[in-house]
């Protein structure tokens, strides 16, 4: 079974909280004290962001974390260096990479997914990469051998018939992206949130984490009333720009506000 | 969606998009399909490339070129005589139209040279959209003339400053905001990349230049040219004049890419030359990256052709060899940017000058009472000032 499946069906949590950022922003070894931080604040499952020149999805945020993380030389050796050490951190909290497909690609389907699970994670999202593709139906059927997860996606424009029919190749969680545009700070969702989650749960039988504009306490604490986990990425990775020079400083707001969400989240 | 489905050009093309867009592009593709069919369609599209673009576009016999370089006989199709000077209008006329039937009132583009800015600011003014230009910021200083024509047609333009400030920054950029405002708005991607079905909506719409060089010069010559060249940024232009000529055996076919300042990565955008298969704003093609799979900024003296990725039809015409990829350096293109002006009359667009340059040799190679036609792509003007800077560096 799934590490992430475990921990979804272990009964030892009410909704999940995913906090995202990017790896090598300001630079590499930050990102495993980052992590640490976050990791002992009370994550439950950490996405790290594999950086990418051409983050189509990501809004102004993260496009920055991307651009300062590549302001250092970019290799998989340094990634996968930086995602052992957090994870040799905190062994049982889930690892999970967000990234584009192409550096996957490049690197090799196989070899990525060999060297990915050895790192410690146990699961990709890839926004990028539709699930009536090709390459997503040998992704999936790669990470089933190795009980990785694909993580899919799921829009406010998804029709039934396009959620009907990516049930087959999803497992772990279904990554619901609660607004339309890209991912960034917001201060309204849509109405009909609650009742696309309810549908998506029913149909999907699968956790539904939330993600996308979700920043406050407030927020997470009502979104994750109803949804099986909050995702929260540009709010943490704020911080990170705003702090990055002073470490210190970075780790410790990092930490208060990491905690300071755990508690809103039942 | 597999390798065999529609979409695909071989193992290129296909639907790499987030989520958010899948849906607008079915409706894209189905309504496409929709519109292909129906007179009323094909009917409006032929009333504006006739009475507002001012097809067809002459296939102008260049005798004083003809001399001067001593090969085969040079034709010239003058997509530069289109209404906003170059090709582009063509394609954006018709996505406008495609936006009408399904309802968006608002459209959006990317641009690099400015002229698909400028061909869809134009189409928004006459057609009364909504229209936003996304332009490179480095792009909005080297084609000021036409940034400053998109917003006297009403259009707003917003400068892109991530990245290298280019066209590939623009491009992501438009796909952000599409992803936002999918419901209200179409965009009229400029070349033929993106996700299915944008390659094929952007060569069907541009195909109507091949079509008319076919036939212009099968009229006047009662027989087929023996080869045919365009350059290739994104490659609509070059799809466009290529595709009524892809079955017929004898015509050699020639693209050229630009080598910019030469090979060193970061210095060119001769994608078909040293790109590698990968995954680029909604598309599998050639791509211009490192060995970690991070894009590379591309480089190339016209702002049309700085793209590190290539439409995929051509990274397929150029793995089954049917179209001979070259590459002109910055330089050579420039120098026959000033050579065509002066023997010829015409003012050519930079992207188009990288053509001449190909066509020279294949010229020179085919020798004479042979024929060869080029797509001239677009008009030069907006070239002009930064030409002058180019040549006042070059003095030094
Ligand atoms: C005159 C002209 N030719 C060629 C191009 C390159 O685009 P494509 O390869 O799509 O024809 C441009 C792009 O701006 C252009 O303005």
């Amino acid at each position: 079974m799934s590490k992430i499946k475990d921990l979804f069906e272990s009964g030892k949590i009410k909704s999940a909280f995913i906090p995202y950022f990017t790896l090598g922003d300001p630079n590499y070894n930050d990102s495993i004290e980052f992590g640490k931080t976050i990791l002992d604040n009370g994550a439950d499952i950490l996405e790290l962001g594999i950086p990418f020149s051409d983050p189509v999805a990501d809004g102004p945020v993260i496009q920055r974390a991307v651009a300062r993380s590549l302001k250092n030389k970019f290799s998989f050796d340094e990634i996968f260096r930086v995602t052992k050490e957090i994870h040799e951190h905190k062994k049982d909290t889930p690892l999970v990479y967000l990234t584009y497909f192409n550096p996957i690609f490049h690197c090799g389907i196989l070899k990525f997914l060999d060297q990915a699970k050895e790192a410690g994670v146990v699961g990709l999202v890839i926004p990028d990469l539709p699930f009536d593709t090709k390459e997503s139906e040998t992704l999936f059927q790669e990470l089933r051998k190795r009980d990785m997860d694909l993580i899919h996606l799921v829009t406010p424009a998804s029709t039934k018939k396009r959620i009907e029919a990516l049930k087959k190749t999803s497992t772990g969680f279904i990554y619901y992206v609660t607004s339309f545009g890209v991912t960034g700070e917001r201060r309204e969702f849509s109405v009909d949130l609650q009742e696309r989650i309810r549908f998506l749960k029913d149909t999907i039988q699968l956790p539904i984490c939330a993600g996308f504009g979700i920043s406050t306490p407030d927020q997470a604490g009502q979104i994750s009333g109803y949804a099986d986990g909050i995702i929260i990425g540009s709010a943490i990775q704020r911080i990170i720009e705003e702090n990055g020079h002073d470490f210190p400083k970075a780790k410790q707001s990092l930490a208060e506000y990491i905690a300071k969400i755990r508690v809103a989240i039942p | 969606m597999g390798k065999n489905q529609p979409g695909y050009f071989g193992e290129f093309g296909g639907r790499y998009a987030p989520e958010i867009l899948t849906e607008a592009l079915e409706e894209l593709e189905s309504t496409y399909q929709k519109l292909k069919k129906s007179k009323k369609f094909k009917k409006e599209l032929e009333f504006y490339l006739s009475n507002y673009v001012g097809r067809p576009s002459p296939l102008t016999y260049a005798e004083r070129l003809t001399k001067h370089w001593g090969g085969a006989r040079i034709w010239l199709k003058r997509e530069d005589l289109n209404h906003t000077g170059a090709h582009k209008i063509n394609n954006a006329i018709g996505q406008a139209l495609i936006a009408k039937f399904m309802g968006k009132k608002r459209i959006i583009a990317e641009t690099g040279a400015g002229q698909h800015g400028l061909a869809t600011a134009t189409v928004g003014a006459m057609f009364g959209m909504e229209t936003v230009v996304y332009m490179g910021a480095v792009d909005v200083e080297r084609q000021n003339l036409n940034a400053k024509k998109i917003e006297m047609l009403g259009a707003k333009i917003l400068p892109v400053t991530a990245g290298e400030a280019t066209l590939k920054e623009a491009t992501s950029e438009a796909m952000r905001d599409w992803a936002l405002n999918v419901s209200t708005t179409h965009y009229i991607v400029g070349s033929a990349i993106g996700p299915h079905p944008f390659p094929t909506i952007v060569r069907d719409l541009q195909a109507v230049i091949g079509k008319e060089a076919r036939s212009q010069f099968k009229k006047h010559n009662h027989k087929l040219p023996h080869a045919i060249v365009a350059c290739v940024g994104g490659g609509s232009n070059a799809i466009g004049m290529f595709h009524a000529f892809l079955k017929d055996k004898n015509v050699a076919i020639y693209g050229a890419e630009a080598g910019g300042l030469g090979p060193k990565p970061g210095e060119h955008s001769a994608t078909l030359t040293y790109g590698k298969t990968g995954f680029l704003h909604g598309t599998k093609t050639l791509i211009i990256q490192d060995e970690a799979g991070q894009i590379v900024p591309a480089h190339s003296v016209s702002a049309g052709l700085d793209y590190p990725g290539v439409g995929p039809e051509h990274a397929f015409l150029s793995q089954t060899k049917r179209v001979d990829y070259r590459m002109v350096t910055d330089e050579q293109a420039l120098d026959c940017f000033l050579e065509v002006t002066r023997v010829e009359g015409i003012i050519p667009a930079l992207e188009t000058a990288h053509a001449f340059h190909v066509a020279r040799d294949v010229a020179k190679d085919l020798g004479k009472k042979k024929d060869l036609i080029i797509c001239l792509s677009g008009r030069g003007d907006k070239d002009v000032t930064e030409v002058l800077r180019l040549l006042g560096e070059r003095s030094k």
